[in-house]
């Protein structure tokens, strides 16, 4: 009996040894595979520009720190897939993410960034730029880098950057007797600028040359020292004095239109004098070739935006994000990639040579040879803006709030501020109401 | 046939487990697939608010886990017989295995755990069970997906089934919510399977022991059959013996007697007829008297110790002692303070006989392994003292070779004692008689 025990108990363990023997031989030949296998780090990226103006040089940056970086990093690929335009890669992002495949490093569309961050999916940078002794966040445009935050911590850097500028008609301007603003003109500026131009020039009854086309609301909120929602959009400034104050002025403003429409027509004709203009237009349509495209019959410039009030001559400042994927297996290779794209000063002041935008570092924006960049391609007889002023813009831009129904929540706040502009509404009570209705979606 | 219920039920369970996690692993995995097919998955992120990792990898893995899951149940039930290491060890690899399924569904379905309850409840049967079992449910409450999400950012099997169309949403949540009210349903009937089997194990102990008394009870009644049996056989033997010696003196005693009483007769009649005669009649009575004074005096002999026959009383002690040893490895010692004190006979054979009946005493009823005798003078008394190192008896019963040392002893006028609280100890005084201390002076002269 106790043989047969023995005999049955030696039995069961063989086939157990076998099993083990099997598991473990494929765990080290996979661990074997695993480092003979070179890396690929996966890089996201869209073609064209950011800011949806003309780009034909979209891989060339790309490509440049891709060399750098391979030359760098022996053993190290890194792979991206080509031909995704930006009107795709929101789509093709979200369908890498559903299905686990991230890119370790990937460019962040602002709009998309937000909810990326809550899903998880974006590497906090914080602890890798805490490590990394040689990473200096102060170099970076403050307002820059809070594009990339998100409840405290960072998720993302900026790549490049964009402020939002105030387009000049100049040829109008002479026409009508007044020089181009200077960058601290005011609201009172522009108001009587826009109040002498706005009239009816061939006598047909009808108003056909205006003061601004697309000076919204924010704006003029934005100028006016005042935001619409704090960053994480949990409080709404909408009955704020300053925002009221806003809401008049552009009321005001709008009034001088008699009730006309103002429309891109009119603007391309050259019968507008003002139109908010992101910085990425101005270079585009400021150089060879597309200056010959658009806004060729008449002198332009841009300026900063009219200071209201309470504020300062600010704006809205935008970026192009690149984050790490918070599944990748390189994080520390891919955050020097990261690094490399968005640090190396060298490789952003190719923004300024292929690219629309401008660097995120104060270095670069702020340097001379960006301004000659800047100055190369411009006409010499026209006034450059200067890279001092950029930085001034860019340092104390304003940016957009993170939630994810911002535009849902902007689009049918616009709608009514259209209202109360079309003296349909009354300022205060509409203003009151739209908030009460904005903050109960929010809490949504 | 109830063993076999069971593990048809336990396999039943596993596989409902397995199909309840293995369901909304691949609904994920086929959804995800279809959104991006469909190019909505942008707007899906935008509605929910986590996501699976990597859905593909979620699957391999759940597959993969499941499958040592059901390895490990079939090894437990058919490979493992009953080596207890190996059954812990894989009941604790299960658990591992339920935690790991969990947490990389991010607690979407916690029922997998009843697998495991299922297991302790089944196979750990002590005390630590309840603590098992406490363990178990406070892991149970802690992986609440409710609670657990409040916490923490987890994916939700609902928000991939959001996706489809409101009948296909009935359907999907319909055979999810099904497995998941039939684990729950297997589960419970699996505990009362458990306990029926359980509490037939303790009807078998119960009838056991009720057999087990009874048999004890015959056991008894036996036994005092035996003693009757034993007490009768004394007697019987007691009877015999009487036979023995009343055939004895019948034949030596009654013979010569005989003899004597006609041959003196004979002399009466010549006595003064024929004096030569009569003297010589009266010589083969003398011969005939010694003749039978020799008779009985070995009959007597036949009744006395053969070795007190041939040595002294101590020397006697030693040999029956050294036989007893011999036999019984018991150790046996004999302190003998009485130099060479001579008794007489029927003191000797009485000490003798004491002694003799407390060892074997001592070894048959006492199960002693050490035996200390002591015979020693105080003042005009011999002291015997036998001690032993048995179990000994609180109450003493009198029996037959008790019986027999007390009549042994009251011949002599001396006194036994018996006591059984520690071991076994007989103590006996025996009156010195006056003259025997100077036995050995006289001898000297």
């Amino acid at each position: 009996m106790r043989f047969r025990d023995l005999k049955k108990s030696r039995l069961s363990w063989r086939p157990i040894g076998y099993i083990g023997i099997m598991i473990f031989s494929c765990v080290m030949g996979y661990l074997v595979y695993l480092s003979q296998k070179p890396i690929v780090l996966e890089f996201g990226m869209f073609v064209g520009s950011n800011w949806d103006v003309a780009n034909a040089n979209s891989y060339v940056i790309i490509d440049k720190v891709i060399e750098q970086f391979e030359k760098e990093h022996p053993g190290v690929t890194v792979h991206y897939t080509s031909g995704i335009r930006k009107s795709d890669y929101s789509e093709w992002f979200a369908q890498k993410v559903l299905k686990g495949e991230m890119p370790d490093v990937a460019m962040i569309l602002s709009d998309d960034f937000d909810q990326l961050v809550s899903l998880g999916v974006l590497q906090n940078l914080d602890e890798l730029s805490k490590k990394d002794r040689s990473f200096e966040p102060s170099k970076f445009y403050q307002s820059a880098l809070k594009i990339g935050s998100y409840e405290g911590g960072q998720y993302a850097l900026p790549y490049e950057i964009v402020p939002m500028l105030m387009f000049v008609n100049k040829s109008l301007l002479n026409d009508e007797g007044f020089m181009v603003p200077e960058e601290n003109w005011t609201w009172d500026d522009l108001y009587e600028i826009c109040s002498k131009i706005t009239k009816d020039t061939d006598n047909d009854g009808r108003i056909d040359q205006f003061g601004t086309y697309n000076y919204g609301w924010s704006e003029a909120v934005y100028a006016n020292g005042e935001k619409l929602f704090n960053e994480d959009g949990s409080e709404v400034y909408f009955t704020d004095k300053k925002v009221i104050d806003s809401i008049k002025f552009l009321k005001k403003l709008t009034e001088l239109n008699k009730g006309v429409k103002v429309t891109q027509n009119d603007f391309d004709a050259g019968n507008v004098a003002f139109m908010p203009l992101s910085f990425a237009e101005y270079r585009t349509y400021k150089a060879y070739p597309y200056k010959i495209k658009k806004y060729s019959t008449f002198k332009w410039d841009c300026i900063t935006m009219p200071s209201g009030e309470s504020g300062d001559n600010l704006s809205e400042v935008s970026a192009l994000l690149m984050g790490i994927s918070s599944h990748s297996k390189h994080k520390k290779l891919a955050w020097e990639l990261l690094k490399m794209f968005t640090y190396n000063e060298a490789f952003q002041m190719d923004i300024f040579r292929y690219s629309q935008g401008a660097s995120a570092l104060k270095a670069v924006t702020n340097s001379k040879e960006a301004e000659q960049i800047l100055s190369e391609d411009t006409d010499d007889r026209e006034r450059v803006i200067d890279t001092r002023l950029l930085h001034n813009v860019i340092e104390n831009g304003v940016i957009t709030p993170k939630f994810p129904q911002y535009r849902q929540i902007m689009a049918l706040a616009g709608g009514e501020v259209d209202k109360i502009l079309s003296d349909e509404k009354d300022v205060e009570s509409t203003l009151k109401i739209t908030q009460r209705t904005v903050e109960s979606l929010i809490q949504k | 046939m109830n063993a076999r219920k069971i593990r048809y039920i336990k396999f039943l369970m596993l596989l409902i487990n397995i199909l309840a996690v293995a369901f909304p692993t691949v609904c994920i995995y086929i959804t995800t697939n279809r959104i991006c097919d469909f190019y909505i998955a942008r707007e899906f992120i935008g509605k929910v608010a986590t996501i699976p990792s990597r859905p593909h990898m979620i699957l391999c893995l759940t597959i993969l886990l499941l499958g040592c899951l059901l390895i490990s149940f079939l090894f437990r039930e058919y490979l493992f017989g009953e080596s207890n290491l190996l059954k812990y060890g894989s009941l604790a690899f299960d658990f591992i295995l339920c935690m790991t399924v969990m947490v990389i569904q991010h607690f979407n379905y916690n029922g997998i755990l009843f697998w495991v309850f299922a297991n302790i409840i089944y196979y750990v049967r002590d005390k630590v069970k309840i603590l098992f079992m406490l363990l178990a449910m406070g892991i149970y409450v802690g992986t609440n997906y409710e609670v657990l999400s409040i916490q923490s950012s987890l994916f939700r099997f609902s928000d991939y089934v959001d996706y489809y169309g409101t009948t296909t949403q009935q359907y999907l949540l319909g055979i999810y919510n099904i497995l998941v009210s039939l684990n729950s349903i297997v589960f419970i009937l699996f505990c009362i399977y458990v306990i029926q089997e359980q509490q037939g194990v303790i009807e078998q102990v119960n009838s056991l022991y009720a057999k087990l008394t009874k048999t004890n009870t015959e056991l008894q009644l036996a036994n005092e059959e035996l003693k009757q049996y034993a007490v009768m056989k004394e007697k019987m033997g007691e009877t015999k013996e009487r036979n023995r010696l009343a055939r004895e003196i019948h034949d030596t005693l009654g013979h010569t007697l005989t003899g004597i009483s006609a041959g003196i007769d004979a002399c009466l009649t010549t006595i003064e007829m024929n004096p030569m005669a009569t003297k010589k009649q009266l010589e083969v009575i003398s011969k005939v008297t010694r003749e039978g004074i020799g008779e009985v005096r070995r009959s007597v002999n036949q009744l006395r110790p053969d070795a007190l026959e041939r040595l002294s009383l101590d020397s006697a002690l030693q040999t029956m002692i050294e036989d007893m040893q011999s036999v019984t490895k018991a150790d046996i010692q004999l302190e003998y303070n009485l130099g060479s004190f001579r008794f007489r006979e029927d003191e000797e054979t009485t000490i003798y006989r004491i002694v003799q009946e407390s060892i074997t005493n001592s070894l048959r009823h006492g199960k002693a392994d050490k035996i200390q005798i002591t015979i020693g003078k105080r003042e005009s008394y011999i002291d015997i003292e036998i001690q032993d190192n048995g179990i000994g008896c609180q109450e003493i019963k009198e029996g037959f070779g008790i019986r027999h040392m007390q009549e042994r002893i009251q011949m002599l006028h001396g006194k036994v004692s018996f006591k059984g609280n520690k071991g076994f100890l007989v103590k006996a005084i025996i009156p010195v008689r006056w003259g025997e201390e100077y036995d050995e002076s006289l001898n000297c002269r």
